[in-house]
């Protein structure tokens, strides 16, 4: 079973490999010439739209893509002894009240949980995802280029000269033209990426990254629509880790081959086509669609391989951001991990350390907004908490109507 | 027309059943008004405690049927594992039947095995005379399998009344969880089947709500508790908690909004029932289920004040809440299972040593004194874990006590001394002059 596993995980990555060298090969959507700037006079005209009809073809592409995963599942649980009398409200939205079923006083219907509020950490979430979203797509037109020198470890993708910043992940994976540069501009690129790093960490990725962005909004669509989910096990995330370090190694190394791993990431599918740029998608159109299809069924899924995010990772030890845990308030009930999307275990299995910032953690709050515990958990900013787990927070909504 | 009625063996034997039941029906309903009285008798006359106790007369004595809105099925239950949330949204009650009774102990005691433990014997009683409607309305039972016990007594019960078994895993590893989700679904379908109810979204939904607003005022009542010790009798918090048991509903979750606004009342006002430097006692162990109560009563009769309550039919049972994360109708059965499998510190999990954790928390959330380990005699599980709970808290420097108990009153003198020596004791340690005083 485990070399099976072993197997798939392996073909998966040389196929990754494969898919990488001769991504250019690939073409998903073709531009005769690439445009990598556009100037405020250019949005929102019919040509604009135009030019969005990358990404509303992956859209749809994505869209059929789900359907046709539920409708398949559907079909499979619909015969499943198990789970075939549910499979109705498995599939595509529970529909509305049954009939008949409200005959009995025992029986209330509802159709939310009432129990959690709404937090506001988490709307500042929202709030810095959305926002830096716009600025990474549109942000060089709203407030000039002046911070172009600037890179910042998210997958924004530099593609889009006009966007706010510059995008860490292009020298990196460049690295001859980043040797290529004069000095200042090593000495820029080292500096604002070191600086990001070190004072954020992945919080970055929790926060600004459009890529993570366009999955939360898929997670998002997901909850609204109530489809279920593909809930990961420990084992499938470590089936996944070989995976990740093909991703750095392609990241990283295909330059040097003879590659180019922008026709690869899918992130040049995201900003550089909302902008309206004419911008050539190769493979990379294809695997964006993938990813969304993925992170649809899988709460980010391609957080937990994204090699951008993985050397940001590294830096878990000395950020300032921090999770930390009381570990004799947790209970060990593991809503933390079920909640995390990046599927820490330690988080709810840590019975010493107080520390439990992880190389993957996103410091997206879910697990804190989850815990039910009085203070087991807290996000902490140099030693500061700013969110904290509380019992009120997770059960105060029910009952109101009596409370009322 | 006598003598031939007599002469007949069949009427003869069911008159002795008869009179057997009604002498049956007559030792339990005293036993129970015993222990009624001494809860009422502690001292503390709070009106809102009155729905608990009255429910648990209702039920005991006057061997009434569990209240349900008409047409309402119930659904025996036992051990936290079963998730009541799935019994409401099949349209059925859930009903815990773990027993404390004696006299119901007393005809167990002949029916299942000599060492099995004294609450699947009362379990097992109550089924030979079929006297209590509790257990006799039952559409279906569900047994988790926990302890050798339970599953035994799944075996037995299911000769009589539809039982369903729900395997619990041993470990609380991932696919341990994937497993019990799957029990669930298993489980769902059968109770959609006894009910002829489905279990929709909306249905699951409108249950999670429910229990979670029984959830909501659990909490709000555990954190009074632990604010302001002396608000009222450990006791009476246990009564309390055992009368979920037959109250369904929001009923039991309103009676307890009532009874929490009280004691914020009571706490605004500084009417504490008790002295606040009483020795703190933390009871834990197997079960105690009502009417069982002897030694929280003993411990509170002789001076103490049983403040945390880590039993499975007391606050431990319901204290861990439901964390729906996802809102597919998958992710609210998966929030189920979650819930079922991993917070519980019950020690028929392989590794049960997050138990000490849970131990700690509650030493230190309700600054515990003493700590009185109660074992049933056969719950051979709770008995392994004494050596590991008595090391930690030999290293909190917290006393504690192992108190072997049976279903009967036979043992309560004994049980009286070593709880004064042990209450005592605590008192000698927070100052002898304090002592002295009292």
């Amino acid at each position: 079973m485990t070399s099976k596993r072993g197997v798939v995980t392996g073909l998966i990555c040389v196929a990754m490999a494969l898919i990488a060298y001769y991504a250019w090969n690939l073409s998903f959507f073709e531009y005769e010439s690439n445009i990598y700037t556009t100037t405020a006079d250019r949005l929102f005209t019919l040509d604009y739209v135009a030019r969005l009809s990358p990404l509303l073809l992956i859209g749809l592409l994505s869209a059929i893509g789900i359907v046709l995963c539920v409708v398949v599942r559907g079909r499979m649980r619909r015969r499943d002894p198990l789970y075939g009398s549910f499979a109705s409200k498995v599939g595509v939205r529970a529909s509305g009240p049954a009939a008949g079923t409200h005959t009995a006083g025992a029986h209330v219907a509802g159709t939310r949980i009432a129990g959690r509020r709404p937090s506001a950490f988490m709307a500042v979430r929202w709030i810095c995802m959305a926002g830096s979203f716009a600025l990474m797509v549109f942000g060089g037109i709203l407030l000039g280029t002046r911070f172009a020198q600037v890179s910042i470890p998210v997958l924004s993708c530099p593609a889009n000269m006009s966007q706010l910043t510059e995008a860490t992940c292009y020298y990196l994976a460049h690295l001859d033209e980043l040797a290529a540069l004069p000095w200042t501009g090593i000495a820029a690129y080292v500096l604002s990426t070191l600086a990001f790093v070190l004072v954020f960490g992945r919080m970055l990725c929790g926060f600004v990254c459009p890529m993570g962005f366009a999955q939360d909004v898929m997670h998002k669509i997901r909850q609204a629509t109530r489809v279920e989910g593909v809930a990961m096990t420990d084992r499938m995330y470590k089936a996944l880790v070989p995976i990740r370090w093909t991703m750095l190694l392609l990241m990283i190394g295909l330059c040097f081959v003879g590659g180019n791993f922008c026709n690869f990431c899918p992130a040049i599918a995201l900003s550089p086509v909302a902008a309206g740029l004419s911008v050539s998608l190769y493979a990379s159109g294809f695997i964006m669609v993938f990813v969304l299809i993925a992170s649809f069924f899988k709460r980010r899924f391609f957080c937990t391989i994204c090699p951008l995010g993985y050397l940001m990772g590294l830096a878990h030890k000395v950020q300032p951001f921090r999770l930390r845990k009381d570990c004799t308030a947790c209970t060990e009930c593991g809503a933390c991990y079920e909640a995390c999307p990046m599927g820490i275990k330690q988080i709810y299995t840590e019975r010493q350390k107080s520390d439990v910032t992880d190389i993957a953690c996103i410091m997206c709050g879910e697990c804190v907004r989850c815990c039910p515990e009085n203070d087991a958990l807290a996000l902490t900013c140099a030693g500061r908490p700013i969110y904290v787990s509380k019992r009120s927070r997770v059960v105060e909504g029910y009952g109101r109507k009596d409370h009322e | 027309m006598s003598s031939t009625a007599i002469a007949n063996p069949v009427v003869a034997q069911r008159r002795r059943e008869e009179r057997r039941r009604q002498l049956f029906t007559n030792k339990s309903t005293h036993m129970t008004q015993k222990y009624l009285r001494r809860v009422r008798e502690l001292g503390d006359s709070l009106e809102h405690m009155e729905p608990f106790l009255d429910v648990l007369e209702r039920i005991y004595v006057r061997g009434e049927h569990v209240a349900v809105p008409r047409g309402t099925k119930t659904v025996g239950t036992y051990c936290v594992q079963v998730p009541e949330e799935l019994v409401y949204a099949a349209g059925a009650q859930p009903v815990k039947l773990c027993s404390g009774h004696y006299t119901a102990f007393s005809i167990g005691d002949d029916v299942v095995a000599r060492d099995a433990c004294p609450l699947v014997k009362a379990v097992a009683g109550f089924k030979q005379m079929g006297t209590m409607p509790a257990y006799e309305d039952c559409s279906l039972m569900v047994v988790p399998i926990t302890c050798d016990c339970k599953k035994k007594i799944a075996g037995l019960l299911s000769e009589t009344t539809p039982v369903h078994i729900l395997p619990v895993p041993a470990n609380k590893e991932d696919e341990d969880v994937e497993q019990l989700v799957e029990e669930f679904y298993g489980l769902a379908s059968v109770l959609t089947q006894v009910t002829g109810q489905a279990i929709t979204y909306e249905s699951l939904v409108g249950a999670l709500n429910r229990t979670g607003y029984a959830q909501r005022e659990l909490s709000r009542f555990l954190e009074l508790k632990r604010t302001t010790p002396g608000l009222l009798y450990g006791t009476h918090a246990m009564a309390a908690m055992n009368a979920s048991a037959y109250l369904g509903g929001d009923d039991w979750a309103r009676a307890m909004r009532s009874l929490n606004d009280a004691l914020v009342r009571r706490a605004h006002a500084g009417e504490l029932v008790t002295r606040k430097d009483l020795p703190r006692i933390m009871l834990t162990g197997s079960p105690i289920v009502f009417p069982n109560l002897k030694i929280p009563l003993l411990v509170e009769e002789m001076g103490g004040l049983v403040v945390a309550d880590e039993t499975c039919m007391g606050e431990r049972g319901m204290s861990d809440p439901v964390v729906p994360v996802d809102a597919s109708f998958d992710g609210l059965m998966r929030a189920l299972a979650i819930r079922a499998l991993r917070p519980c510190p019950c020690p028929t999990f392989a590794d049960n040593t997050q138990r000490i954790y849970r131990l700690r928390q509650m030493v230190r959330d309700y600054h515990v004194e003493g700590v009185i380990y109660h074992v049933l005699r056969g719950c051979l599980v709770y008995d392994y874990e004494y050596r590991l709970m008595e090391e930690e808290l030999e290293r909190l420097g917290i006393p504690v006590i192992r108190l072997e108990s049976d279903y009967t009153d036979q043992d309560v003198e004994q049980l009286r001394i070593r709880i004064e020596a042990f209450v005592e004791m605590i008192k000698l340690k927070k100052g002898p002059l304090r002592a002295m005083r009292s």
